[in-house]
């Protein structure tokens, strides 16, 4: 009998770890092609095709994240090529990270399957939506488990090439396309960041494996910046390419987390269906920025994470300034998208690693479902428009209001989502963003007064998240239906749909609450997500911050959603100028795209046809030139010949033809001239004797 | 018969078939035409699967190492007091030529297959490709630079009447510009090869020789002749190696086309007819390229080494360059054509890196754009064939009436600027990561080089999604209204089978690069090692 | 008296003549006469020169001699010129360029 070892018994049950992994990614890949092939009669199978694919994916990672969450490791690879002396292998790296992600990218996306299965059911491209959905979903789990950097750019990329196709979905629309264009472009931006930030660790490192990179005791860990020189096993470096690394991969995480300078795109990519909407914002696009982040985090330093922290507060509060205003359904949910990764970016850069990942965690859940929920509503509203023939814009919360009573089932999910976003108690958000809160208040504690400004703006950015949110959902649901007070006697037939639209509801909306997480409702450290990810234990800190921050954080949030109730339902007051440059300033978008069109864009394309305009007069004209030249030197070359050359030798030409007719007249066959002739010789030749 | 000798001179055997048949049976001569390319593609094929790889087939410098050599002695002549002259047909491969061989064939053939267009003049048509065809297999397996001369030289006739006499509407004088411009190189690399003769002797015989192995190695090189590293020999006041160096560069540069050698090819693009420009952009690019690894650096590796800078900055200027220029285009081919200046400045990067990585990602880039700007090229054909325009403003919202078309673009785009899982991604990345490395690998090139290539990237993805935006989503607008959308009808079989193969392998070769760098590899070390020892 | 030299002087101006018409005239009877004029010239010197040998008269035997020489030759040119009168239609020599077989 043949004696198995507790390794080989290990390896076995990686080996088969692995094998599910694969399985799990690539379920979703074999949808995207079963259903770009599927005839064209079949079409309406694309759907199920998809949500089995994705049902399946999900219980498989289920069972690779019980394998792997807390126990241990798995990394297995082959070689994909050999470049050089280089080799560059392919795998699969597991550890807490990626299967927690990978698990959550497949949790939010059945439900949103499920949801698209009716939502796009009279849609023309009803298969081509499902094989981009499907084909997002690979990309971004195969980007979770990715195990060197050049397979995590691959589908970094694809990430953004599917979010592209899917953005601009309806590409007969012009907004759509140029939405489409700008994420791809702005992606693109932090692309070359990522590549940069590769090229820069292989030039020092020579290594593109991620878990040698980035491990406890990777190399990263054992390089140091000293007098200017970035020290590696392997080679120094000047420390500013150090720098740069961690700034490209900086723009990579803005890029695809929507973080200034890049955040831009986000908000023009509700375009796409908002079904679209919903996975993007929770889990498959936005969340690679703090995956990657997460992924190389060891790279950066304490400047550099400060940085780090800086932008992420200043963009959560941005964000979150524009949206108090704005009026689109989806736009705000958008700005409350990029104001929540900003908390996430921030606390990564104040060292609250966990809790950054276990946000993204619990953020993916309450947006995927504040997004169906929106899908819902912009669905009815404009069941309303089709019926009654308005004129009126589906996603715009000025023309909803009191539709709790039509669509009970949404309402209730999206107050459990709005509660989540605000982060009151029992709900999973309060768990997760009180947690950055207190980090970060303790992180500021043993710096000077400047540091304290991040805490205070992103405890700032939390009361205005309650007043958005609180807005957002009393438009929408309170008060009386505006289409309604403003053209009575329309027909309305809506309704919360069928169980495509509610299991989806159900499903998330249990997920955004506290049990899920965390036994206790108001500890954030006893959730087991923050504990599975913490990386290094630290002693818990029984400070004042961990009874201040909740209690005061919290009782403002409600007192702001009460007088945001008072203001939007009871009508008491009204406390924003409309016409007040801060109001401007908000509606406007901070103005972000005009910039951008007019300091970038423009000058860009200045220049390209500049580049033109020389090519085409300048090295052109040069080559043009030359060639006059050349023509004109030829010219004086023929006229040397017709008139030099030719002429010499047409003037030998003259004279022997005119000494040969002189002598012809001698030879003209007459007898008498020869007679003659021989006279005058006869002659001169007697006269001749005769003188001489 | 060597198997070299076959693939070079099999189209030449049908082009005198297709001279010899009477011209009322035009119809069978793209047929002959298609069969000589696929008899090529086999023999290609057949070669790749036999080719062997390992430390001691390296090749580059070491001439025992070359595969399916055939050596043969061609012009002997007795000259007395002078020795001999002997030029000698010698034809070899090594990992160099193989992955641009395979490539060179199989645009050959959708080359072929994209001469169904052409309706006029069949005869002299698919002669006179079948004559390019031999040259630029020639050039790719020709270890005797007289040989390579004669195939460089070859190329140039049949393009210069294709060009001119089935071109556009501009042809003559984009048929003259091309003209003049190689030839303008060539003629000065016609000087350089015979100072390079009477330089080099061949241990073996004591005579001179041509042979461009022999060339590489100092020690051949006669002591006090003109390119002899020893002798500092001067040429105008200026060291006659480096003077050999940059005149053999501008020759090959202007066929890659580096910038600012570049302007005869939006021109000869635009107006050439779609298997022309395809013929152009995915064989013709790449034999400057690989000129310049082959003869250029090979045999001047001193100069190589010191001039490196100002090679990759011409890649980097190329780069950026032809990229503004591309988004600066209304004309599609024009755009396509500017996008190739551009993906070929990677080339040059990522040959001036002299690494392993930047050398092997610029034979894998100039692999990958062959595939990509043939590709490109018949797209744009198709909707020229079409409605005779190609204007980018002219068209708008085709996705909704050529679906299959629009796919297909989306795919050729997608690769074009890097999209990775396709080819070129493999190729960019790899020239940009040697790039980069140079400095702490050999000191070459600085570091902000490879940084400022990335821009190009970012380039590429605008002016390809800008034109993707422009002419194929939104609503249907054409400028021929609807006798255009009539006329623009989606994409036939013919049409798919030429460019579902091309899809298909820059798919392949962006999953699976070791198709390439596999045999690519022991040259590329072989190389770098020279390079370094010089 | 009449001397030698009087017999001379007339024979070169009749020699002259004779040129004179010979390479002038474009009449071949003309020349024909011309000739006969030179010839008659060349005969009077050799009967004026005959007093020098009065032995056998060798001046005036070879006088008759070329006389009836000149006579021959004279039938002869006239029959020529008749048959190129005949064939030509013209005895105008610097007309007649045609010598082969048409």
């Amino acid at each position: 009998m043949k004696t198995i070892t507790l390794e080989e018994f290990l390896n076995d049950i990686d080996t088969l770890t692995i094998h599910f992994t694969l399985a799990a990614v690539l379920l979703p890949l074999l949808a995207f092609i079963i259903n770009f092939s599927l005839p064209g009669r079949l079409h309406k199978l694309a759907g199920w095709v998809s949500t089995i694919a994705i049902l399946l994916s999900c219980i498989i990672s289920a069972s690779v994240f019980s394998k792997v969450w807390n126990s241990h490791h798995v990394h297995q690879q082959m070689l994909w090529f050999t470049i050089g002396d280089t080799k560059v292998y392919a795998g699969v790296l597991l550890n807490n990270l990626s299967v927690l992600m990978l698990l959550l990218v497949n949790f939010i996306a059945l439900p949103v399957h499920i949801y698209s299965t009716a939502y796009m059911k009279d849609d023309e491209g009803y298969n081509r939506y499902f094989a981009y959905l499907s084909f997002f979903c690979f990309s971004m789990l195969a980007l979770v488990v990715a195990d060197n950097l050049v397979l995590f750019y691959t589908f970094w990329e694809l990430v953004g090439f599917s979010s592209y196709l899917l953005i601009g979905f309806w590409f007969t629309r012009d907004s759509a396309v140029q939405a489409n264009k700008k994420a791809f472009i702005m992606n693109r931006v932090g692309d070359i960041g990522l590549l940069t930030a590769i090229i820069i660790l292989f030039a020092q490192f020579h290594t593109f494996d991620i878990s040698q990179l980035f491990a406890d005791k990777g190399v990263i860990s054992q390089s140091v910046i000293q007098g200017g020189t970035w020290i590696a096993p392997l080679g120094n470096m000047p420390a500013v390419w150090q720098y740069i690394a961690c700034g490209g991969l900086f723009l990579a995480v803005a890029a695809k987390s929507a973080q200034f300078p890049l955040h831009t795109w986000l908000p023009d990519a509700m375009e796409g269906p908002t079904s679209i909407s919903a996975l993007i914002h929770a889990a498959t696009m936005v969340a690679a920025g703090v995956f990657l982040l997460g992924r190389v985090y060891p790279l950066f330093n304490g400047a550099e994470l400060t940085i780090l922290a800086l932008i992420g507060c200043f963009t959560a509060f941005m964000a979150a300034t524009i949206a108090l205003t704005q009026n689109d359904l989806k736009r705000i949910l958008a700005y409350s998208t990029i104001s929540q990764l900003g908390f996430m970016i921030m606390a990564m850069g104040i060292g609250a690693y966990a809790s950054s990942l276990f946000h993204l965690a619990t953020h993916a859940f309450f947006k995927c479902l504040l997004f169906l929920v929106a899908g819902i509503v912009i669905h009815q509203m404009a069941h309303i428009k089709k019926d009654n023939s308005l004129d009126i814009d589906p996603q715009n919360i000025l023309t909803m209001g009191g539709l709790r009573k039509k669509l009970p089932l949404t309402f209730i999910a999206a107050i459990i989502g709005g509660l989540a976003l605000v982060g009151l108690p029992l709900t999973s958000g309060y768990l997760s963003k009180d947690g950055i809160l207190i980090q970060a208040f303790e992180w500021s504690d043993g710096k000077s007064g400047f540091y304290k400004i991040i805490p205070i703006t992103a405890v700032l950015t939390t009361w205005l998240t309650a007043f958005y949110v609180a807005r957002l959902i009393l438009k929408v649901f309170f008060g009386e239906l505006k289409v309604l007070s403003d053209h009575p006697g329309i027909q309305i037939h809506i309704g919360d749909g069928g169980w495509r639209y509610k299991l989806p509801l159900i499903l998330l909306a249990v997920c955004c609450l506290f049990p899920l997480f965390s036994v206790s409702p108001l500890l954030y450290e006893q959730a087991w997500l923050f504990q599975g990810l913490t990386l290094t234990i630290r002693a818990v800190h029984a400070n004042i911050y961990h009874t201040l921050i909740p209690v005061s954080v919290n009782i403002l949030s409600v007192l702001v959603i009460y007088g945001a109730y008072m203001m939007y339902v009871k009508r008491k007051g009204n406390i924003f100028l409309q016409s007040g440059f801060l109001y401007r300033l908000s509606a406007g978008e901070w103005y972000f795209d005009r910039i951008y069109n007019s300091v970038i864009v423009k000058p860009i394309l200045f220049l390209s046809t500049a580049a033109f305009w020389i090519d085409r007069t300048i090295i052109d004209g040069f080559i043009n030139a030359l060639a006059d030249i050349g023509i004109k030197i030829a010219k004086l070359c023929a006229w040397i010949d017709h008139h030099i050359i030719d002429g010499f030798l047409n003037l030998l030409v003259v004279i022997v033809e005119a000494v040969g007719n002189f002598a012809r007249r001698f030879q003209g066959g007459k007898v008498q001239y020869y007679l003659f002739s021989m006279l005058v010789i006869v002659l001169l030749l007697f006269i001749l004797k005769t003188v001489f | 018969m060597n198997i070299l000798t076959l693939l070079i001179f099999t189209p030449i055997l049908f082009g005198v078939i297709v001279a010899v048949l009477p011209s009322a049976w035009r119809g069978s001569f793209k047929y002959i035409t298609l069969l000589a390319t696929l008899v090529q593609l086999g023999l290609s094929v057949w070669i790749y699967c036999n080719f062997k790889t390992g430390a001691g087939f390296g090749g580059v410098n070491h001439e025992s190492q070359f595969q399916f050599v055939q050596k043969l002695p061609w012009i002997d002549l007795d000259l007395g007091t002078m020795g001999k002259m002997q030029i000698d047909y010698f034809v070899g491969i090594d990992g160099l030529s193989i992955a641009l061989l395979v490539m060179t064939s199989l645009i050959l053939v959708i080359a072929a297959l994209a001469s169904w267009e052409i309706k006029s003049n069949l005869k002299g048509f698919f002669v006179l490709f079948l004559i390019l065809d031999m040259a630029v297999i020639g050039v790719f397996c020709s270890l005797d630079f007289f040989l390579f001369y004669i195939f460089y030289e070859l190329m140039l006739l049949p393009l210069y009447f294709l060009i001119g006499m089935w071109g556009g509407a501009r042809r003559e004088y984009a048929a003259i510009k091309f003209f003049l411009y190689t030839l303008f190189g060539s003629v000065f690399m016609l000087l350089v090869m015979v100072g390079l003769y009477l330089s080099v002797k061949d241990p073996a015989t004591g005579n001179h020789t041509f042979n461009m192995v022999q060339m590489m190695n100092p020690a051949n090189y006669e002591p006090g002749s003109v390119f002899s590293a020893l002798s500092h020999q001067t040429i105008f006041g200026f060291p006659a190696r480096a003077v050999g160096f940059v005149v053999l560069f501008i020759a090959f540069a202007i066929k890659v086309p580096v910038v600012p050698l570049h302007t005869w090819l939006p021109d000869a693009h635009v107006e050439a007819p779609t298997p022309v420009s395809i013929i152009l952009a995915g064989i013709l690019l790449k034999v400057g390229g690989y000129g310049i690894i082959r003869v250029c650096i090979s045999i001047f590796p001193d100069i190589a080494s010191a001039d490196a800078y100002w090679l990759g900055l011409l890649g980097v200027i190329s780069i950026l360059y032809g990229a503004m220029n591309a988004l600066a285009q209304k004309d599609l081919k024009r755009m396509i054509a500017y996008s190739s200046v551009s993906h070929m400045g990677f080339v040059l990067l990522g040959i001036a890196s002299q690494t392993a990585e930047g050398i092997s990602g610029a034979v894998m880039q100039m692999v990958s754009h062959g595939f990509l700007s043939t590709m490109l090229f018949f797209l744009a054909g198709v909707v020229y064939n079409r409605v005779h325009d190609r204007g980018i403003g002219h068209f708008r919202g085709l996705a909704s009436i050529m679906p299959q078309y629009a796919a297909f673009v989306m795919i050729a785009f997608f690769a074009s600027l890097g999209l990775p899982g396709f080819s070129a991604f493999i190729g960019e990345a790899f020239s940009l990561m040697g790039a980069f490395k140079s400095h702490s690998v050999n000191g070459l090139l600085p570091y902000w080089m490879a940084v400022c290539g990335s821009v190009g990237i970012l380039l590429g993805a605008a002016y390809f999604l800008w034109t993707l935006q422009r002419m194929f989503f939104g609503q249907v607008n054409l400028k021929g209204g609807s006798v255009w959308q009539t006329a623009l009808t989606d994409l036939n079989f013919h049409e798919k089978i030429t460019l579902v193969p091309l899809a298909l392998l820059v798919l392949v070769l962006g999953l699976m690069p070791s198709l390439v760098f596999d045999k690519v590899n022991d040259s590329v070390l072989a190389l770098v090692q020279f390079l370094q020892f010089k | 008296m009449i001397s030698l030299n009087d017999f001379l002087i007339v024979s070169a101006v009749l020699f002259c003549i004779g040129l004179y018409m010979i390479v002038s005239k474009r009449n071949a009877i003309q020349i024909l006469i011309g000739i006969e004029l030179m010839l008659n010239a060349a005969i009077l010197n050799l009967v004026a020169f005959g007093k020098y040998d009065r032995f056998f008269n060798g001046g005036q035997m070879f006088a008759l001699f070329a006389i009836v020489l000149a006579a021959a030759t004279t039938a002869v040119a006239l029959a020529i010129i008749l048959n190129v009168y005949r064939q030509y239609k013209t005895i105008d020599p610097g007309r007649i360029d045609k010598l082969g077989d048409e």
